[in-house]
């Protein structure tokens, strides 16, 4: 029986679903996690970050030291296109890296996280 | 109205039901993770550091210069969009294709900023504005 009810189930969603759409995009450049763990705190220079990056996205100045930011956004949307009515979602978040360096160009803080990691795509637009 | 009226008006309903539901759209776009009062109840002024608030909530998206020293800045948006055409009610008796659409559009755009003294240590935070959960509702009045 739990056969029958897989069938049913399938030619029921399989009857409903009209079609359905994955999108996807991105801005900026991927920036790699080997990277950023070769910038060490108090060793690693301006210069040596910028070959390791390359040019920053923005450079703050941050209380007399710069700061480069780097990101990179990711966006993906589902769609579930049925005949009784379509559901959308897009989901998008963005990688922030940022390097303060000291008025000597030394990397002082490095502040980093992956959120993109996570992103999936969903159709889905109820609850989280 | 007899009782072998009611499969034929229970069948009308549904058609006119599934009309209406045909030409719904349910949309959600969302930036980043929406954060509420209880994603940032760890931060406490004067103790939590920028280093932990990174650790739990990822980087910024920002980071600007204030008074006290710097701020971070966390923005995050959480769109619903509803929409019903009326006007697929009318359709299979009308000689044109007639539109009545109620949509509505939240944009739940909000965004966490927390203060940092110079070294680094929480002074305050706050949300930018206070968007509670909003259900999707297409009804624009």
């Amino acid at each position: 029986m739990p056969f029958v009810h897989a069938v049913l189930v399938f030619a029921v969603t399989a009857m409903l679903t009209q079609g359905c759409a994955f999108s996807r995009g991105t801005l900026g450049d991927d920036i790699k996690t080997e990277a950023v763990s070769a910038i060490k705190k108090g060793v690693t220079t301006k210069t040596e970050v910028l070959a390791l990056l390359g040019a920053p996205d923005r450079v703050l100045p941050l209380n007399g030291r710069d700061v480069y930011q780097y990101y990179r956004y990711d966006a993906k949307a589902g769609s579930l296109l049925l005949i009784i009515v379509n559901f959308s979602r897009l989901s998008v978040k963005g990688d922030d890296l940022f390097v303060m360096l000291n008025q000597s160009g030394i990397v002082e803080e490095v502040i980093w996280s992956k959120r993109t990691e996570n992103l999936e795509f969903r159709f889905w637009p109820f609850g989280e | 109205m007899s009782r072998s009226d009611t499969p034929r008006i229970s069948l009308l309903l549904l058609v006119l039901v599934s009309a209406v539901l045909s030409s719904c759209n349910v949309v959600r776009i969302t930036l980043n993770t929406p954060l509420t009062p209880d994603d940032v109840a760890f931060i406490v002024p004067g103790q939590t550091t920028l280093l932990e608030v990174v650790d739990r909530l990822g980087s910024p998206d920002s980071l600007n210069n204030s008074t006290s020293g710097v701020v971070s800045i966390y923005r995050f948006l959480d769109m619903k969009y509803s929409r019903v055409n009326f006007g697929y009610l009318a359709r299979p008796w009308s000689p044109v294709d007639p539109d009545l659409i109620f949509s509505r559009t939240g944009f739940g755009t909000d965004a966490l900023q927390v203060f940092y003294d110079q070294n680094g240590v929480v002074v305050q935070h706050n949300f930018l504005r206070h968007v509670t959960e909003r259900p999707f509702h297409p009804y624009p009045f």
